[in-house]
């Protein structure tokens, strides 16, 4: 758990990646585009920037998907996952 | 028919069945639900099993092959990828060495899951009968 100051219009952001997961040290705009949250969390997982995974200059997030959730009365802030994709088929 | 799937423990059994609402004969749709269990169950987890429509020898898709990269990439360990026909199998695993450098081999051994796998995703025989299914 990172001790941050997370505004309504932001989200803390939860990372999955290889048998790890951690939150981004930083919270970031809700509304950011799911191109821009990979870009962003592959940076961090790369460079060691995610607490609780270890840096990983070959992560590549490009298959992962991004879930939002918004604040409800049982938790205080908005949530972003950034998990890997699971369809099959065509 | 409808595509299903099932997520194999360490000992290659059944572990969880795979069917939810939006299958169709041609796709299983993205699921969180599918990933928690994945999540959930990393340190037993052997693989997953997923059918596709028709009969004879299958491959898996690219959207197959990403997903797998993807899982094994997030739980940070390899797993086996079952797939199968209405009366064929094949296993697909990484090779490597690029990110999606997957193979697969054919199988002709028949898991215990197998039988079930198929009555879950009601194949209609050859003569365009449906399958019945037991559970």
């Amino acid at each position: 758990m990172v001790d941050m100051v997370i505004n309504q219009d932001e989200a803390r952001v939860n990372v999955t990646w290889n048998g790890q997961n951690g939150d981004l040290p930083d919270p970031v705009y809700f509304e950011s585009t799911d191109g821009d949250l990979r870009a962003m969390v592959q940076e961090a997982v790369q460079n060691g920037d995610v607490p609780g995974i270890a840096a990983d200059p070959n992560a590549n997030f490009t298959d992962f998907v991004v879930d939002r959730f918004r604040a409800t009365g049982e938790e205080d802030w908005n949530k972003i996952h950034i998990r890997p994709k699971t369809p099959f088929g065509r | 028919m409808m595509e299903a799937g099932v997520v194999l423990d360490e000992f290659g059994d059944a572990l969880y069945w795979h069917l939810p609402k939006e299958r169709s004969c041609g796709a299983l749709p993205d699921s969180v639900d599918l990933w928690s269990i994945f999540w959930e169950n990393r340190e037993n987890l052997s693989g997953f099993a997923h059918s596709h429509p028709g009969f004879g020898k299958t491959g898996p898709s690219h959207t197959d092959i990403t997903t797998f990269a993807a899982v094994e990439a997030g739980l940070g360990k390899r797993l086996d990828w079952w797939i199968t026909s209405g009366d064929s199998m094949v296993l697909v695993r990484w090779k490597g060495p690029g990110r999606l450098d997957y193979h697969r081999v054919d199988v002709t051994m028949e898991p215990n899951w197998l039988r079930t796998l198929r009555q879950v995703s009601t194949y209609r025989d050859r003569q365009g009968k449906n399958r019945r299914v037991r559970w």
